[in-house]
């Protein structure tokens, strides 16, 4: 049984979460904590209605999935509608399932602080952003979804209001994300004038018409896609954007909002199959930021950040996946990859709350016994990200990598097993230096004062850490065997390619895959897990800050090149055009005008000064001119 | 109709002038009473609302025409809300005169968007320049911008003055807005450079622009909101109905010199917002950047990026008027307007910077308010236009306004609670009714920007 025409619980996908935004902020004061009550509600249902309609569409092979809904006409040209077809419902079915998740968890996380409602609210309405964004059955609806999830993004990067590299990450994260949002405008720009419309039906039925805009077209809809989805070189923010609470970096900027750029290229794929520059570029750009990322990862201390790093370089792995036309593969790594990263970061945030707010790695060890679901979670998600066999993250990795060489672009395929190889290390060290030898830090366990506040049950957040565990180990089995349901699933939704046999086989390619990210994974041990390395734990990881080469620790650069680019030239300019040519230059020259005026008037006042004399005499002046004028006329005549 | 729209606000506030000075109660209720009934009545009435006598005969014939229609409409009603929460945010030392130079104001401003004859026009026009100057010399701390203010306006005034009389004495009537009368001949493009003149510096148009900034930090914040948010919106008023249809070919000729000052004072407003550090210079600035992209929109000639330059003039009246209000609540909690000095507020004051929030993310262009549905329909006109570069470099500013209304946003109402600010309480009912009106307005239109077109396309 598909799903076809109007769908009534569309509305109850998309509104719910608006619905819990809407009571959590306006009644916040008075609810307090009942806001998690209603806030996971919110979430709740609509993940109920969107496992029904996963259901519907995955029962029987050849399924159709295309509910479709006119909403209303935004502006002439302009219709609004909804969409769920098995592309928005994948997504929807992560951002509810996986919300879900993480807000019964963040129940835990935020028992304590007094702004709870608020919290509650920001993230339902994040959820009904992200709805908005890939229910959208048209480019200006899926930008309105794309800037709202940008706010939602701002408000919990920034939720603590009080802390002002908080509101500076905040800040940061949406200027980026700005530049994105317009890029997206200007593709829906070339679109309108070409095509003259803009729903998805619409364009992709007609990318011939635009003919020569198509490349750039992609382009900017890419840098939109960049942007939001932290690829080189607009990723400066998401490391910065680690300043929000734990459960918003696990839900926004892990899960959901962050791969928002895949869905769009592979919500485009007609249009990135009919250009190969735009294939290449995009495939390009997220090969060296699977890379770039996995290399950042190595010299991070704070647990958070190695884990942004990780999210950067596994969307870099999604985005090189959709750009070399392995879509299916590409959007499979974004379903495992919820599920494994959202982990991960939870886990993170046991052991975060469990030390008293302590993020940097160093102060941390053996966290295995004072963090045991954390520790069995991770180490699941941990094997799953480095693409262990049998974990969710090995079958699509291994697709998504494979695909690249299938697709013909060997280097790409290089680069993914480079890469492979450095997120197994960085991910491993991440795991051995937090769980294994003796805590290094000073918070004394016996007085935990995290715990102490929080009269939340600990169960509430281990819970929700045990099942996404669970998940990063089975994920991957919903896309193997025998006609699975997400081939099911996908059956019509991408094109179908007849593509050339490679010279190494798959059983092949996966083997290598496998050795590199052994070999990652025992380079890690060597370092950080024997018995030596644990008994000198503290110094050798003194020596290994100290040591670090200045390119890592100063991030290759990027938020210096782009503070000499954009940032200090535009405030120069700002500052001159402000202090200078505006009130100087500009005003100087009206002044100056004033000036002239008054200056001919006191020229011309200089005859009228009350002197009868004076004034006779002008007269017989002018009467002397006349009979001149006259005279000499005369005489000419 | 038409006729009590001016009337009605400007007995009004003469009235007012008799009570006594210290009144604070009855000239509010009055003139919360007039400005809710020049909203409600175009909205009873309906269409026009048309009153004419000839009031010219020779050298042309002119008409005490005034009539509501299409754009006409959402400037009256947009000026009577502004006016209506202006009135309702008034709480200065001198209340009554303020209002009544409050309903002065919005009566010349209706005579300025309901005349239907470039005459009548023309001195409305120049009525409309009288209140702000008066609320200048009151309140402000300079004189000097008071005089600033009149003259640079007025110089404006008289080109629009020159140019109707010759339009008059060649086409033999200024009866025309809303007509489909053309004019053209050699003479034309002189009428449309005296018209184009007085249109830039009210609006302002770079470089045109520097009575502005002084003008709104000093005036008090009622008085700034309704003329940023309406005032001057009377230039870009005037491009749209006397330039546009009867200068056509003559704006035309011109138009590549009006894009490039739009695109000008787009990037220069935007560069010099990012870096001043007074609140309302901040948001002056903006205005010139944001109102750029209206003469870009009209400049090019296209139907789709005048339908968004409709909505935009109503959203950037929306979110400039709320963000002036806010901003004068602001100055009165904490008692400078230095963004250096500020921050914190948000703490003690989540109303203030609630409201604060909505009205800076319309200024941005967050997707789902007003100014976002003016953007896009704007540049995907101008682009559909042909104009490939202009649409572009457009874009730029959108990016640099996140940064410098975040900046403005962020500096006040976030951070640690300064201690030596004064701790006031948050927005009395009155405060918050004021500004209500105006962010609800901006979410609607954002929703629901049709709206808007359904009743300027009739």
């Amino acid at each position: 049984m598909g799903i076809d025409g109007a769908y009534p619980l569309l509305f109850v996908i998309w509104l719910v979460p608006l619905a819990g935004a809407i009571v959590n902020w306006a009644f916040g004061p008075q609810l307090k904590r009942s806001a998690t009550i209603i806030g996971s509600a919110a979430i709740g249902i609509p993940f109920v209605a969107t496992l029904m309609a996963w259901n519907a569409a995955t029962q029987s092979s050849g399924a159709a999935v295309g509910a479709h809904q006119n909403l209303f006409s935004w502006m002439p040209g302009f219709d609004f509608g909804l969409l769920l077809d098995p592309l928005s419902l994948i997504w929807a079915l992560i951002i509810t399932g996986v919300g879900f998740l993480i807000h019964a968890y963040s129940v835990g996380y935020m028992w304590s602080d007094s702004a709870i409602a608020r919290f509650f609210a920001y993230m339902n309405f994040f959820v009904f952003a992200m709805l908005t964004l890939v229910l959208s059955d048209n480019f200006v609806g899926l930008l309105v979804g794309w800037g709202l999830v940008g706010l939602a993004s701002y408000f919990l990067i920034g939720f603590w209001f009080f802390k002002p590299v908080a509101v500076a990450a905040a800040r940061k994260a949406f200027v980026i994300n700005v530049v994105g949002d317009v890029a997206i405008m200007f593709a829906i720009f070339m679109m309108f004038a070409k095509i003259g419309s803009i729903t998805f039906a619409n364009v992709f039925a007609h990318v011939g018409a635009l003919d020569g805009w198509l490349f750039w077209t992609c382009l900017f809809l890419f840098i939109g896609a960049a942007a939001k989805s932290a690829q080189i070189p607009l990723h400066t923010w998401l490391p910065d954007a680690m300043e929000g609470p734990t459960p918003v970096s696990a839900l926004i900027h892990a899960a959901t909002m962050v791969t928002a750029g895949v869905y769009l290229v592979a919500r485009c794929w007609p249009l990135w199959n009919a250009s190969h520059s735009a294939q290449l570029l995009v495939g390009t750009i997220g090969g060296l930021t699977a890379l770039a990322g996995a290399l950042l990862g190595i010299a991070q201390w704070d647990i958070k950040r190695i884990l942004a790093y990780s999210t950067m370089s596994q969307i870099g792995y999604m985005i090189m996946g959709v750009g070399v036309g392995a879509y299916q593969a590409g959007v499979a790594h974004f379903f495992t990859h919820a599920f494994f990263k959202a982990c991960l970061f939870l886990g993170a945030g046991i052991v975060i709350h469990e030390l008293a707010d302590e993020q940097d790695i160093r102060r941390m060890g053996g966290m295995r016994s004072r963090a045991p679901v954390a520790f069995f979670a991770m180490f699941a998600a941990v094997l799953a990200i480095s693409g262990f066999p049998g974990f969710a993250g090995f079958f699509s990795k291994d697709q998504v990598v494979f695909g690249a060489l299938e697709h013909g672009h060997p280097w790409l395929y290089a680069v993914g097993i480079v890469t492979a190889g450095i997120t197994a290390y960085y991910m491993f060290r991440l795991f051995f230096v937090t769980f294994f030898g003796t805590y290094r830090g000073d918070v004394d366990p016996e007085h935990e004062p995290a715990r102490g506040e929080s009269h939340a049950p600990a169960w509430i957040m281990a819970l929700p850490v045990a099942i996404l565990g669970i998940f990063s180990v089975i994920a991957g089995y919903a896309m193997i065997g025998s006609n699975p349901p997400w081939s099911r699933l996908f059956a019509h939704t991408f094109p179908s390619e007849n593509l050339p046999p490679v010279a190494i086989g798959e059983g092949w390619t996966t083997a290598i895959l496998f050795v590199v990210m052994a070999a990652g994974i025992a380079i890690a041990y060597a370092r950080y897990a024997t018995p030596v390395a644990l008994a000198n734990a503290p110094a050798r990881l003194r020596l290994e800050s100290e040591r670090m080469p200045a390119v890592l620790v100063r991030l290759f650069y990027f938020d210096d090149v782009i503070d000499w680019l954009f940032v200090k030239p535009s405030l120069a300019l700002g500052r001159f055009f402000g202090s200078w040519f505006d009130p100087d230059f500009i005003d100087g020259a009206v002044r100056g005008l004033v000036t002239l005026s008054t200056e001919l008037a006191a020229v011309v006042r200089y005859f009228q000064n009350g002197l009868l004399r004076s004034y006779a005499l002008i007269v017989v002046f002018g009467a002397a001119c006349f009979a001149i004028y006259y005279a000499l006329q005369g005489t000419v005549r | 109709m038409a006729l009590v729209l001016i009337l009605l606000p400007i007995l009004a506030g003469c009235a007012l002038f008799a009570l006594p000075r210290g009144d604070r109660l009855w000239s509010r209720v009055i003139g919360c009473a007039v400005a809710a009934l020049t909203f409600e009545l175009p909205l009873l009435v309906g269409n026009d609302g048309a009153f004419a006598v000839r009031w010219l005969s020779r050298p042309f014939t002119a008409s005490l025409h005034f009539a509501w229609s299409g754009v006409s409409l959402w400037l009256v009603l947009l000026l009577a809300l502004c006016t209506f929460c202006a009135i309702v945010a008034t709480n200065v030392a001198q209340t009554r005169t303020l209002i009544a130079l409050l309903l002065l104001l919005e009566g010349t401003m209706m005579g300025v968007f309901t005349a239907r004859d470039i005459l009548a026009f023309a001195l409305f026009w120049d009525l409309m320049l009288i209140p702000p100057f008066f609320a200048l010399v009151e309140w402000g701390t300079h004189r000097e911008t008071a005089w600033r203010f009149l003259i640079y306006n007025f110089s404006g005034g008289l080109t629009l003055l020159l140019a109707t009389a010759a339009f008059g004495i060649l086409s033999g009537s200024t009866d025309v807005i809303g007509s489909t009368h053309q004019f053209a001949g050699s003479w034309a493009p002189w009428i449309f450079a005296g018209f184009a003149f007085a249109f830039a510096v009210k609006t302002p148009l770079w470089p045109l622009h520097t009575w502005m900034p002084a003008t709104y930090a000093d005036s008090p914040p009622p008085m700034v909101a309704v003329i940023s948010a309406v005032q001057s919106k009377a230039g870009l008023y005037g491009f749209i109905v006397i330039a546009l249809p009867c200068l056509r070919t003559a704006m035309a000729d011109w138009r590549w010199l009006i894009i490039a000052l739009a695109l000008v004072s787009l990037l220069y407003g935007a560069f010099i917002a990012l870096t001043q550090t007074d609140t309302k210079r901040i948001v002056a600035y903006s205005s010139l950047s944001h109102l750029g992209l209206i003469v870009l929109a009209i400049a090019s000639f296209n139907p789709v990026a005048l339908q968004g330059a409709v909505v935009y003039i109503v959203a950037h009246g929306l979110f400039s008027a709320a963000l002036f209000l806010i901003l004068g609540y602001m100055e009165e909690r904490e008692e400078t307007r230095s963004i250096s000095k500020l921050g914190g507020i948000g703490a003690n004051n989540p109303k203030l910077a609630g409201a604060f929030t909505i009205a800076a993310l319309a200024a941005l262009g967050l997707p789902g308010l007003a100014g976002f549905a003016g953007e896009i329909v704007i540049l995907t006109g101008v682009f559909k236009a042909g104009y490939l570069w202009p649409a572009l470099i457009a874009l730029v500013p959108i990016v640099i306004a996140s940064a410098y209304m975040l900046r403005l946003l962020q500096d006040a109402i976030n951070g640690p609670v300064i201690a030596t600010l004064p701790q006031r309480r948050d927005l009395t009912f009155a405060e918050a009714l004021a500004v209500a009106p105006l962010l609800a307005a901006l979410l609607f239109i954002g929703i629901y920007p049709h709206a808007i077109l359904t009743a300027v396309l009739r």
